[in-house]
């Protein structure tokens, strides 16, 4: 019986013990830029300004605290005073937080009442955003029909494509992005850096070398990419290039995706004492986030029970459970492996039919022979 | 057109994934032991946390030092024993009385941490804890709460919907996990019908008083059927581990299709021995697969759950009770009834009919669902 009960209570190991042997002159933490800023929440417009600063920097820096901070800024700001920009912020934070159905009600909210303008313009893009990845694309397609009817353009042809890309039509969505984008270069470089993005993931769908020009013209545009970042060193995990991927995530340990892939390239380079040692810093965290009991962290912990931990069955209960939220191309192709290792037919088919019903293919679910090793 | 685009960019760039699935979310660590005469709260707050509480960083350059650490320490210890209070079973407030302090290190860096001995009046032990920490600068703080206590520990989870846990009564002790699965177990085995007619089919033989002088008297049949539950029971077993555990899985729809099909033909076996007389090869071999279906309602059962290996544990014992309470009451009634002469020439046939058709309505329904 004890055996048992050392099992069941294993999930948390005792805490380090409390120390005094610090030096006054070591520096113990780092405090974010701008922590010591006092909110100037006064007039809806500059809390607007404080909310996005966090959410930016929650994206940038991969730190999900700022979510919190941002959340704590607009809790206390009366329902009858939100203005239309709050409300987007307020649907960009619960969806982020993956609470899609207030998010949808706070865009849905914007747009019947402001018919065009800029809260019309962001709701529409954020609405479009989400349903896309949230695998919706016929919402997805209707709320960029509506963008391309009232502002046309680079933006509005760039949230089609992605729609088109999805359901059946890569190789054409992704010429026409390329020309627009050549023909008219957009001055912003973030939009650049978006677009250039978009034309990376659409090559790497198609199984094109020339995905990996695209994202690394978006990480010299934005070196803080997160997303584009792990998107190349899955590239070139694939690619057998562990070297470049080691490279490529270094000096991201605190952000699980990259350290996960920085950990599989680290393995795969003959690098296992430094794979080993930053596998234990993730496992504790993953450890923590178990028990806050957190549903944010399943594709990144699904990935880890795959190729880290070589736990199938519960990398598959994780990847199934991010599928019903999130079904981008790393999620359904995270699903889609966990099964193959698995050996759980029934998921793949069922994936490989909701594939086939929305016309979707991707030369990065072509999976090799089981038993292959695979990054 | 710059600016706005750029707010627009900055929202919409980059996609959900990346924001909150990195770095991590703000979490405090409470340690309450409750075992010895004295009981103890340690509380491990993030230094970068307890930085927005107090003026830990004094001299404001975005650096925490261990001189800084160290002047702040009356600041920190206030800042935690003003929002964390401690209630005796009768709800009077106990004190925090120091015994330590330091720091600390969790996954994310360096912890300020303190431990306290707890004191309620009249020496009771504590009941009932609150958390106010942190919650009114970021909603998405967590207190993640240890209470170690006689009977085992619990792990729960303080946010600002569940700012008060109860720390008497012993929940989801270990024992209490095993006992609500062993209860588990056997509510399944008594509502899975499907197990049920397949044990029922496969004691039936066992009760047939035809011929007494060759195959022995109620000793025999006896150790016929505990060979034959003995075999269903060591099957499933070794499966449900396997399924369990997580080294072998198979899809549930084609599970719980063989399942249908077993009994059937486990219900014309009886009257018709096709696949022989020994019906505990039978019991074997379709006790594996049985395994498989009590594995799938096992898993949706510890979804979230850690300790599997103790949920498998108590599931199994309860099915295997579950079980032995069914053959304790249909035995003695079966050999009872099978004394009447209309027994083995209507009643048997009759119920292996009902059965048939029953798994065979199971079967189709189940083929659809493929």
């Amino acid at each position: 019986m004890l055996w048992l009960m050392a099992l069941a209570t294993g999930l948390q190991a005792a805490p380090a013990p409390i120390a005094n042997d610090f030096s006054d002159t070591e520096v113990l933490a780092l405090l974010p830029a701008g922590f010591h800023d006092t909110p100037d929440t006064g007039n809806p417009d500059r809390l607007a300004d404080r909310i996005q600063g966090h959410i930016t920097r929650a994206r940038t820096a991969g730190d999900p605290r700022h979510l919190g901070y941002a959340m704590a800024l607009l809790e206390p700001w009366p329902d009858t005073a939100m203005t239309d920009r709050l409300r987007v912020l307020r649907a960009t934070l619960n969806q982020s937080l993956h609470r899609f159905d207030q998010a949808r009600a706070d865009l849905d909210t914007v747009r019947s009442r402001s018919a065009g303008g800029q809260p019309y313009l962001q709701a529409t893009l954020t609405l479009a955003n989400m349903e896309l990845v949230r695998g919706r694309y016929g919402a997805a397609r209707d709320a960029c029909n509506d963008l391309t009817t009232r502002y046309p353009g680079l933006l509005a042809q760039h949230c089609l494509a992605r729609v088109d890309a999805r359901t059946g039509k890569a190789a054409t969505a992704y010429q026409r992005l390329a020309s627009a984008l050549l023909q008219r270069p957009p001055e912003d470089p973030r939009l650049r850096a978006w677009v250039e993005g978009t034309l990376g993931d659409m090559a790497a769908q198609q199984g094109l070398v020339t995905a990996v020009t695209h994202w690394q013209t978006v990480l010299q545009l934005t070196p803080d990419d997160l997303y584009v970042r792990a998107q190349l060193a899955d590239w070139q995990l694939a690619a057998g290039q562990p070297a470049a991927a080691v490279a490529l995530t270094n000096g991201y340990d605190s952000v699980d995706p990259l350290a996960i892939r920085r950990v599989i390239a680290l393995q795969a380079g003959g690098q296992p004492d430094a794979a080993r040692s930053l596998t234990r810093r993730l496992r504790e965290r993953f450890d923590e986030a178990l028990w806050r009991g957190s549903d944010l962290h399943r594709r990144d912990y699904a990935r880890f029970l795959l190729d880290i931990d070589n736990r199938p069955g519960e990398a598959l209960d994780y990847a199934v459970a991010n599928w019903r939220d999130q079904r981008e191309a790393a999620d359904t192709r995270l699903l889609l492996r966990a099964a193959q290792r698995a050996g759980d037919e029934e998921s793949i088919r069922q994936v490989r039919q909701w594939l086939a019903s929305v016309n979707q293919s991707d030369r990065r679910f072509d999976l090799p022979p089981s038993g292959a090793p695979l990054p | 057109m710059t600016r706005p685009l750029a707010l627009l960019l900055a929202l919409c760039c980059g996609l959900l994934a990346t924001t909150a699935a990195a770095h991590k979310a703000s979490d405090a660590f409470l340690y309450l032991d409750n075992r010895g005469a004295t009981a103890t709260l340690r509380v491990d707050v993030a230094l970068r946390d307890i930085a927005l509480l107090t003026s830990l960083d004094s001299n404001r350059d975005g650096q925490v030092t261990g001189a800084e650490l160290r002047s702040a320490r009356s600041a920190i210890i206030a800042a935690v024993t003003d929002t964390v209070r401690i209630e005796d079973v009768r709800g009077s407030s106990c004190t925090l009385r120091g015994a330590s302090w330091g720091l600390s290190r969790h996954s994310d860096g360096a912890y300020a941490a303190g431990r306290w001995h707890i004191q309620c009046p009249q020496g009771e032990s504590p009941g009932r804890l609150t958390y106010n920490l942190l919650f009114d600068r970021d909603p998405l703080h967590r207190g993640l709460i240890q209470v170690i206590r006689q009977d085992g520990e619990q792990l729960a989870v303080l946010s600002p919907d569940q700012r008060h846990l109860a720390l008497t009564g012993a929940r989801p002790s270990a024992i209490g996990v095993f006992a609500s699965f062993v209860q588990q177990g056997v509510i399944h085995l008594l509502l899975g019908l499907d197990h049920l007619l397949f044990l029922l089919v496969l004691i039936l033989p066992a009760t047939f008083r035809q011929r007494p002088a060759r195959e022995g008297g109620l000793r025999a049949r006896l150790s016929g059927l505990v060979w034959v539950v003995t075999a269903f029971t060591v099957a499933h077993s070794i499966t449900l581990a396997l399924a369990a555990l997580d080294i072998v899985r198979l899809p549930v729809p084609w599970v719980e299709l063989v399942i249908a099909f077993s009994i059937a033909v486990a219900a014309i076996n009886t009257v018709w021995p096709f696949l022989g007389k020994k019906t505990w090869k039978l019991a074997f071999g379709f006790g594996l697969v049985h395994g498989f279906g009590f594995a799938s309602v096992l898993a949706e059962l510890t979804s979230g759950l850690s300790g599997k290996t103790l949920a498998l544990a108590g599931f199994n014992l309860g099915v295997e009770l579950g079980q032995l309470a069914v053959l304790l009451v249909t035995f003695p009634l079966l050999y009872l009834l099978a004394g009447h002469r209309l027994y083995r020439r209507a009643a048997v046939p009759m119920v292996v009919l009902g059965v048939c058709g029953m798994s065979v309505f199971w079967m189709l329904e189940r083929a659809g669902a493929l």
